[in-house]
């Protein structure tokens, strides 16, 4: 099972109206049920967000941010069957937009497809579950732990762990509702998870075939991007707080579970850094296809989806994440876990905090680069979570537990396997 | 700036003053800006500092944003101080993330919840006798009129008879000490932070000088201020566009005031019905067990993680440990435990190394202390308030005192959890009021847990340093 991460990015014309619009979605007394987006009826839906970005140079955007099972094609199906009325008086403030009426599937699907931005770079915590899965997990999980309240109830818990195990398998397969879970499947076949490192090993040997071309312009590189990071400048500032004040009151109101954020920078002026930015990005998904696909980022364990986006023609970067926990822990584990791989990404970007040898320092002044990522924090209008209550690590358990059922254990790993509780 | 300022510093940021076992905080409220004014200036010789040593008597002082704002602080100014100690304690979202709801929502509070009760000043009294402290704050009182000042509330700490806090449990173990300071000399080498952690200005844990409040060059023509650090050697002329700012923030820092009081006969009646043997007896040392597994110590103070199975006195202090080799799965210490939600050391991952020190960015010094008498018997209620005034010093409230809040001590999903929060001082919700007591083969799930502790009062405060005293007293 694969999952798609792609955002539809369109001008903006009638700005207030959509600004109206999703404020009735978002404001809705009962969301996620709402008058325009049926998002419980997509049933591959696993987050989205609608963020209208108004910008001083580039105009107003709409990013209508999708995380979705299977491909494309599928889902636009989807979309068109479920909420064609609501997108429709959406994009209709859209620029060239050219459907006539909802009923208009070809202009509107046509339309959709023409703005869809793939992005350069992406993550994904729980590769493989389709949302049918996690939903399934977490119904199974609650009844394990509620059945197993009585185990400890009657007195039962220091039974051996073979005996609670027997009775927990006896408990599932009692349960009609539960019957999926006997015939369990891989989250990836063998050609998804063998393909992404037979790509990531093709460009290793690529490059190591290419070294001696390759280090003469590694070293031009290097020198052209020290001169230009000695001399851009920075900010000593810590940001605009009542942008940042105004951020916060839109957060953790999933009892502090899952947030959004949607950024944008404005990448530094010139080639160089477009192409640095471009081929950072390149690299770290080539190797987040095949090595981060256990629930991790380089080691951060909270992002649900996240993308990189560069857009306008290589000029910005947009930024979408769907991660567990709040803003502050989130952008801790960043400077903690990858500081590094942040700084490569965003010190290409304007007003970052100082940066050496793109690696080195930037996200480390922790007080400043938080800063600049409020700065460059957008508001998120409409955001939307299939399960706002599950965190990565959350549903990688549930699953764990599930894929080991019904699999045969030894005593040792029958304890292991309880302690998961 | 390594070497520590001592005589610029309120003392209590060096001392919980152990020597001087009476204490009380005293609210005020600023009616006149330019008498209160000149009042501050006459206290600012009495402030203690601390680079001495008091035996009779200290005394220190704190402020709200709105208290700067009456004793005329130019607005320019208060714009370089922290949001969230711009915004104060009692905002919606800070609400949201504090768990101050239901019982603990800032209109129930009996000070800092509305504009009416909150405070502009704080003074904090200590004695080493009743007499002593008394004779002080008579002292104090007859200049508040003259002062421009009315006092709201004055919050006896009164005398403990010893460290252990209304639940029974020994209290203030596992504190971060300065680096440079005295306790640091003694500490674990993982208790040492960086002093910019609590002191504006000084280096922080990420290198760089804490980020304090400041003042336009303009806004200080007597010079009573010094200059503000640079944030990194490469700031200069040409690429930053403001002038170097006066440092008002160094040797300050944010106090965190929290009044939070303890249902006491709750907590053990709550866990004798938890722990009821199946012939309906009570099991009093079950129930002791229980409550040690939501603390995470136990009554004395020996770590679970260290002692699951008895109260060692040879271990009463001890804070030499982490969770990561020797409890990984909260067999010994709860995942959920208080003492493990509020640091939880080396657990959270990837590895222990970067999981301590990222823990480490989040270490508050507490400087609190309990209020009201111990309960005879802690099954019996006597009606009468007690609890803990729960103070603490950092140099960022967000990345400190909220972060532990939000992140851990609220958070549902803490350390792979699901839907329960900190047994005691957490916010619960119906529905998801349950601990998870883990254990081999078979973890126990306490339900229908109850709010044993309530939010009564709290705010920020700003706690300058002593030449920062001075600039607001002559602004």
């Amino acid at each position: 099972m694969k999952h798609t991460v792609m955002t539809f990015i369109t001008k903006v014309e009638r700005v207030k109206e959509l600004e109206a619009i999703l404020e009735e979605i978002a404001r809705a007394p009962e969301f996620p049920v709402n008058p325009h987006l049926p998002f419980d009826d997509l049933k591959r839906l696993h987050f989205a967000s609608l963020v209208l970005h108004e910008d001083k140079s580039f105009g107003a955007y709409l990013i209508f941010e999708n995380n979705f099972d299977g491909d494309l094609e599928d889902y636009l199906e989807d979309l068109h069957a479920q909420a064609a009325a609501g997108l429709h008086r959406i994009y209709s403030c859209c620029r060239d937009y050219p459907a006539a009426s909802a009923a208009d599937r070809a202009h509107m699907l046509g339309y959709l497809r023409r703005h869809v931005v793939r992005p350069n770079a992406y993550h994904v915590g729980n590769v493989g579950r389709s949302l049918e899965r996690v939903r399934q997990e977490d119904a199974l999980q609650d009844g394990l732990e509620t059945f197993l309240d009585d185990v400890v109830e009657q007195g039962q818990a220091s039974a051996p762990p073979s005996t609670i195990r027997q009775k927990i398998q006896g408990y599932v397969r009692g349960v009609p509702a539960f019957a999926w879970a006997l015939r369990a499947e891989p989250r990836r076949t063998t050609a998804e998870w063998l393909v992404p490192y037979l790509k990531l090993g093709l460009a290793a040997l690529v490059a190591l075939f290419a070294l001696p071309v390759l280090i003469p312009l590694l070293i031009i590189w290097l020198v052209v991007l020290r001169c230009k990071e000695r001399r851009d400048s920075v900010q000593s500032t810590l940001g605009d707080q009542e942008h940042a004040a105004e951020l916060v009151r839109r957060e953790d109101h999933t009892r502090i579970v899952q947030n959004h954020m949607a950024s944008f920078t404005d990448i530094k002026p010139g080639a160089f850094r477009r192409m640095t930015l471009r081929a950072v990005l390149w690299v770290i998904n080539i190797i987040a296809r095949a090595v981060f696909t256990k629930g991790k980022l380089s080691g951060i364990p909270s992002i649900h989806f996240a993308h990189w986006s560069m857009i306008d023609n290589g000029r910005r970067l947009l930024f979408v994440s769907n991660f567990d926990g709040s803003w502050e822990n989130y952008l801790d584990d960043f400077i903690d876990k990858a500081a590094g791989g942040l700084t490569a990404i965003w010190s290409n970007t304007g007003g970052f905090p100082r940066t050496r040898w793109l690696i080195k320092e930037g996200a480390r002044d922790g007080a400043r680069f938080k800063a600049y990522a409020r700065d460059s924090q957008t508001y998120t209008n409409v955001w939307y979570s299939a399960y706002p209550n599950l965190t990565v690590e959350a549903i990688d358990k549930n699953s764990s537990i599930r894929e080991d059922l019904f699999t045969p254990l030894d005593d040792a790993r029958t304890r292991f396997w309880l302690w998961r509780f | 700036m390594a070497e520590l300022e001592r005589s610029d510093m309120q003392g209590i940021v060096m001392s919980g003053y152990g020597h001087l076992p009476c204490a009380s905080y005293v609210l005020l409220s600023v009616a006149d800006g330019a008498r209160a004014r000149g009042w501050l200036g006459r206290l600012t010789a009495d402030i203690t500092t601390a680079e001495v040593k008091q035996e009779g008597t200290s005394i220190n002082i704190a402020f709200t944003v709105r208290g700067l704002a009456r004793l005329d602080l130019h607005d320019g100014t208060l714009a370089t101080f922290s949001r969230a100690f711009r915004e104060g304690m009692a905002t919606e979202h800070r609400s949201r993330i504090l768990g101050d709801a239901e019982d603990n929502a800032p209109s129930n509070w009996d000070w800092g919840g509305t504009d009416a009760n909150a405070p502009d000043i704080l003074l904090m009294l200590f004695g080493c006798e009743e007499a002593a402290l008394d004779e002080l704050i008579g002292r104090l009182r007859a200049g508040f009129a003259e002062g421009g000042i009315s006092e709201l509330r004055a919050l006896g700490a009164g005398r403990q008879s010893d460290s252990h806090e209304h639940f029974g449990f020994a209290d203030g173990i596992g504190q971060p000490a300065i680096e440079g300071s005295p306790q640091a000399e003694k500490a674990l080498p993982k208790n040492i932070i960086k002093p910019g952690e609590v002191l504006f200005s000084y280096q922080n844990d990420y290198g760089k000088p804490a980020d304090g409040p400041l003042v336009a060059p303009a806004l200080d023509p007597q010079n009573l201020l010094p200059d503000a650090p640079p944030i990194d050697d490469t700031q200069t002329a040409s690429t930053t566009t403001t002038p170097i700012q006066r440092d008002l923030g160094r040797n300050g820092t944010y106090l965190v005031f929290r009044q939070l009081a303890q249902h006491v006969s709750k907590f053990w009646l709550f866990l004798d019905k938890a722990t009821r043997r199946p012939d309906g007896q009570d099991d009093r040392a079950a129930a002791v067990r229980l409550a040690s597994k939501f603390v995470g110590r136990w009554p004395n103070g020996a770590p679970l993680a260290k002692s699951p199975d008895t109260d060692d006195p040879a271990l009463s202090n001890d804070d030499d440990f982490g969770y990561y080799e020797r409890d990984p799965h909260g067999f010994k210490c709860p995942i959920g435990a208080h003492i493990r939600r509020s640091n939880p050391r080396d657990s959270l991952g990837p590895d222990p190394e970067t999981a301590l020190k990222s823990a480490n960015r989040h270490r508050l010094l507490r400087r609190g202390r309990s209020y009201g008498h111990r309960l005879l018997d802690p099954r019996v209620d006597d009606g009468d308030p007690r609890g803990l005034h729960f103070i603490c010093l950092n140099s960022d409230i967000e990345r400190q005192f909220e972060f532990v809040q939000l992140t851990w001590i609220n958070n549902p999903v803490f350390g792979g959890l699901n839907g329960e929060v900190d047994p005691l001082i957490g916010h619960l919700k119906k529905g998801d009021a349950l601990v998870t007591v883990p254990a081999d083969p078979l973890r126990t799930r306490v339900h229908d847990m109850q709010r044993f502790v309530t939010v009564r009062g709290g705010a920020y405060f700003f706690m300058p340093g002593i030449k920062a005293l001075r600039y607001l007293a002559n602004l």
